[in-house]
């Protein structure tokens, strides 16, 4: 459910960029993603009160400082459960995760799998750029095994996660990747993204200017290419009896790596009920006053729950 | 005439039906009037392993529990091996007479070290390895032993089903005769423990008055118990009782990640996720369900709940000390970003997985010292039903009027204690809400402009606000200005003053019994009520004794503490841990040394006669430190 904004018609459009000054190094792929965050919700038309962001730990963690709606820069790894409880508890709130791949590919790799179970309807939105910038570039879990970027000691001795397959075999019904450099095009998935009722995983592959001296702005620019300039490339389930074929073409199409780098939606499936649609079925009234919106005390500060009536079965009478 | 006081032993194989053994014992007793008090002890095992229920049965309501029992009913012959030195003369031991050839060697489920144990015990009385050994011990003892025989019994009155679905039932029901318990009252115990199950009832009963006639056609002479008027009461455990006080407290968004023995909660709030209201909740107030979510791991549990808090909306998770250990880091960010959230916190017997369904207290300076770095927290700490219920309700109510993390500790034995609660007042305590912010414009979520160094709260969905565990501004941004930083740590340090300024003494600590006592007892959790039974008990010896009830540790009342440890002649520090965590916790914050133990860490609960035997060997000076044993 997304409300118009607020402001008065003819005015100036809600900024949602804040006056923080932002401390990333220059050419860090993380500025891309602050615009296309912010153009995503200017587009919309937001109302600022009904998104927030929530990160992690790392240079990424540090986005919600940065955009002018509510935000938790909360601990290494935890962003989604936190992101998580603020969508349960109220599901009116369209919630967005920013975390690195250290962040929810290494340290909070079981949440990242957690939530393609739930698929809560957060929107993982995670940086890519294959070292940990913030404590001087050891390697990501995104690094290529063999691959030596600049502050390595020696190659690295593991190999990687491919954040798109991984997000498919664990139940995102949204899943995509992007790169910081097609602002236009990354807008328009995460606009897209949230417009989905389910969770979605957004991999955005960025440059690290200072410790990623492979993967870097040019060598990306001369592989990416998006999946949309194929206009047969329909990654959408809209009926169950679609997701066999479709989940495969995506999953295939998500290995592709080396010369050309695939960007674009590799798959959306709208047929997976979302966690808070689920809950609604079990908890009464759920949708209509989630955990946020309830009373929990009558006029007189005390209790409304009638503690006989609702453990009757412990009533010894 | 002399009041009813029954201890009473059900012994058998886990899921062996035992609990429904039991669950028929207390309704029986609970419909005749009676009060129960009872704790369940099991391994950490699904099938077969022993387990057993220790209870107590009086027209008052028992506070404790003692050994040796008035009668033991044993449903495998484990029971007999294991229990053989928890009935003494004039006891009663009802056993299947089919276990009279049993081989102590065929007992597969008692592991090898308790097995050796047995073996000596047995070998240095010359007896047999065997149940005849063990019954031949019994009646030089004085122990009434009586043997039924289950199978004839069952098979010639019920015919649906194998005979071992009813060895419980008839185990009960024997229990029951023996007792003298009228059989009306012992087939409502059917009725209530089987509701909605008519079928099942009706050949339960049929076993029940197989067990009545059979005792009455034996020679044992049983007199008739009185009965009372049954008033209502709710048959509580502690993880129950908390779970109600939490939902009472507000309550709304519960996370968890199964572990024993803090589950039981979060099972029970999630068959409760539809709740009743009251009355005088009309149409106006905006109700619905609770939320309960069972998460990957601990990690994502507590950090889940204080998402939920971002919200508003009051929030909590339960766990025990391994689960615990992975949420410091979770709860550390809650203090220093001032979320309401509450941890209950179900203490096991540690370290490690330890003794993961048996008792331990050894989780107090871990819970006072949960994370890295200086921030507040509370920790409180339940002793009885009564407290598991309001302390529940108040756990969410400072959690919201501090802002910060409140840790509520329970233990094993209170967590599987059952009992009997006559009334739960929905008036007792008022629901605190949290300082609601009033200036949307310019909301700075950490104002520094507060006295009691509590600022308005921020509200996702109503409020722009930013949140970090970096230190940081009044806005909530990052910041490493040093005066800053002083700022702010001062802020948050200085709630726990507030709160030690708002809160009452009685929730705090209590102190028990005469003023002016030869023995002062000190203690916290589930030792609360079997020592003001201890006190009653030695008062009737003739020797006065206090106790000093801890239920508050941060803030921690200092200065009452102090106060009537001056006073105090003979202390007594009585925990169930090896290191006396609380005496530390008192010398800590008042100087006061403690030089006298009753400590037991073998992970069963405490019972009267081991507490009255150890404080005699104390009083006598023959030592300093008790090391209770018993329990198997």
């Amino acid at each position: 459910m997304i409300k118009m904004q607020k402001g008065v018609e003819g005015k100036d459009k809600y900024n949602f960029r804040n006056n923080i000054t932002i401390d990333w190094c220059p050419g860090c792929g993380d500025f891309g993603i602050v615009s296309a965050v912010t153009q995503a919700l200017s587009n919309m038309n937001m109302d600022p009160d009904d998104v927030v962001a929530v990160s992690g730990i790392g240079c990424s963690g540090k986005t919600p400082h940065y955009l002018n709606i509510a935000g938790v820069h909360t601990l290494h790894g935890r962003a989604i459960p936190y992101a998580v409880g603020v969508k349960l508890s109220n599901p009116n709130l369209n919630v967005l995760v920013m975390g690195g791949d250290g962040d929810l590919l290494s340290i909070g790799a079981g949440h990242f799998v957690g939530e393609g179970r739930r698929n809560s309807g957060v929107k993982v939105i995670l940086y890519n750029n294959s070292v940990y910038g913030l404590t001087k570039g050891q390697a990501a879990p995104t690094l290529p095994l063999g691959e030596k970027v600049k502050s390595l000691a020696r190659p690295n001795i593991m190999g990687k996660i491919n954040p798109i397959t991984l997000a498919m075999a664990s139940g995102y019904s949204f899943v995509a990747r992007g790169f910081s450099s097609e602002i236009k095009q990354l807008s328009s998935i995460i606009e897209r993204a949230i417009k989905h009722e389910g969770s979605a995983v957004i991999e955005v592959l960025q440059p690290c200017p200072t410790y990623n001296d492979v993967n870097t702005l040019d060598w990306y620019r001369q592989r990416v290419y998006k999946l949309e300039d194929d206009k047969s490339w329909d990654p959408v389930v809209n009926k169950k009896e679609e997701d066999e074929e479709k989940f495969d073409t995506g999953y295939r199409k998500s290995m592709e790596w080396g010369d050309h780098i695939p960007i674009g939606i590799f798959y959306e499936n709208n047929t997976i009920p979302s966690y808070p649609n689920r809950l609604a079925g079990i908890v009464p009234d759920y949708l209509k006053y989630p955990p946020a919106l309830q009373d929990v005390s009558d006029k007189e500060g005390y209790t409304i729950v009638d503690p006989i009536k609702t453990f009757a079965e412990k009533d010894v009478e | 005439m002399q009041e009813t006081d029954i201890n009473l032993l059900v012994g058998g194989p886990q899921g062996g039906g035992i609990d429904s053994a039991a669950n028929m014992i207390s309704m029986a007793f609970s419909l005749a009037g009676y009060n129960i008090y009872g704790i369940r002890e099991f391994h950490s095992n699904i099938k077969g392993r022993h387990s057993y229920i220790h209870f107590r049965i009086m027209h008052e309501r028992p506070k404790s529990l003692k050994y040796p029992v008035d009668i033991m009913v044993a449903l495998d012959p484990d029971t007999l091996f294991e229990h053989m030195f928890d009935v003494a003369k004039g006891s009663k031991v009802v056993y299947d007479s089919a276990f009279n050839t049993f081989n102590l060697k065929n007992a597969r489920m008692i592991t090898s070290d308790t097995m050796i144990r047995i073996q000596d015990e047995l070998a240095e009385r010359n007896l047999t390895f065997d149940v005849k050994g063990v019954l031949d011990y019994f009646k030089s003892a004085g122990i009434d032993v009586i043997a039924i025989p289950f199978d004839k019994l069952i098979n010639e009155n019920v015919h649906d089903g194998p005979a071992n679905r009813y060895y419980n039932t008839l185990g009960a029901g024997t229990t029951l005769a023996l007792l003298g318990l009228d059989e009306d009252h012992a087939d409502d115990g059917i009725k209530f423990a089987f509701k909605k199950k008519p079928k099942v009832i009706e050949s339960n009963i049929k076993v029940i008055k197989a067990a009545y006639d059979y005792v009455k056609s034996s020679p044992i002479k049983v007199a008739t118990l009185p009965t009372y008027p049954a008033m209502p009461r709710m048959l509580l455990t502690g993880n129950d009782a908390t779970a109600l006080g939490k939902l009472m407290g507000g309550l709304r968004f519960q996370t968890y990640y199964p572990i024993t023995p803090a589950s039981d909660e979060s099972t029970l709030l999630e068959s409760h996720e539809e709740m009743e209201f009251l009355k005088n909740a009309d149409d106006v107030v905006k109700k619905a369900g609770l939320v309960v979510v069972q998460c990957e791991d601990e990690l994502s549990a507590i950090n889940m709940a204080n998402g939920a808090a971002l919200t508003g909306t009051r929030s909590a998770t339960a766990t025990s000390g391994p689960g615990f250990s992975l949420m410091a880091e979770g709860i550390g960010y809650a203090g220093m970003t001032e979320i309401p959230v509450v941890i209950t916190f179900y203490q096991r017997g540690g370290p490690s997985t330890g003794l993961p369904t048996r008792n331990g207290q050894a989780d107090l300076l871990f819970a006072l010292n949960t994370g890295h770095g200086e921030f507040p927290k509370m920790v409180i700490s339940s002793g009885d039903m009564e407290e598991c219920i309001y302390d529940g309700m108040k756990s969410l109510n400072y959690a919201q009027r501090y802002q910060m993390p409140v840790i509520h500790l329970i233990d094993k034995t209170l967590a599987n204690t059952m009992d009997l609660v006559p009334e739960i007042d929905v008036k007792k305590v008022k629901i605190v809400k949290y300082n609601e912010n009033t200036n949307h414009e310019n909301f700075k979520r950490y104002s520094l402009d507060t006295e009691n160094g509590i600022s308005p709260y921020g509200v996702f969905g109503k409020d722009i606000f930013w949140m970090t565990g970096d230190e940081h501004d009044e806005l909530g941004h990052v910041t490493e200005d040093s005066a800053m930083r002083d700022k702010m740590m001062e802020k948050r340090m200085q709630k726990l003053v507030t709160a030690d300024s708002e809160i009452p003494l009685e929730d705090k600590a209590v102190l028990y019994g005469d003023e002016n006592a030869d023995v002062t007892y000190v203690t916290w959790g589930s030792q609360k009520s079997l020592l003001i039974d201890t006190i009653d008990e030695l008062k009737k010896q003739g020797i006065s004794a206090n106790l000093l009830y801890l239920r508050m540790f941060e803030p921690f009342p200092s200065e009452y503490v102090a106060k009537v440890l001056k006073n105090s002649h003979l202390i007594i520090d009585v925990e169930s841990n090896m290191t006396g965590q609380a005496a530390k916790v008192i010398r800590m914050n008042t100087g006061i040394n403690i030089e006298n133990f009753i400590l037991k860490y073998n992970g069963r609960h405490m019972t009267l006669d081991e507490v009255l035997k150890s404080t005699k060997n104390i009083m006598e000076k023959k030592t300093a430190l008790e090391v209770l044993q018993e329990g198997s």
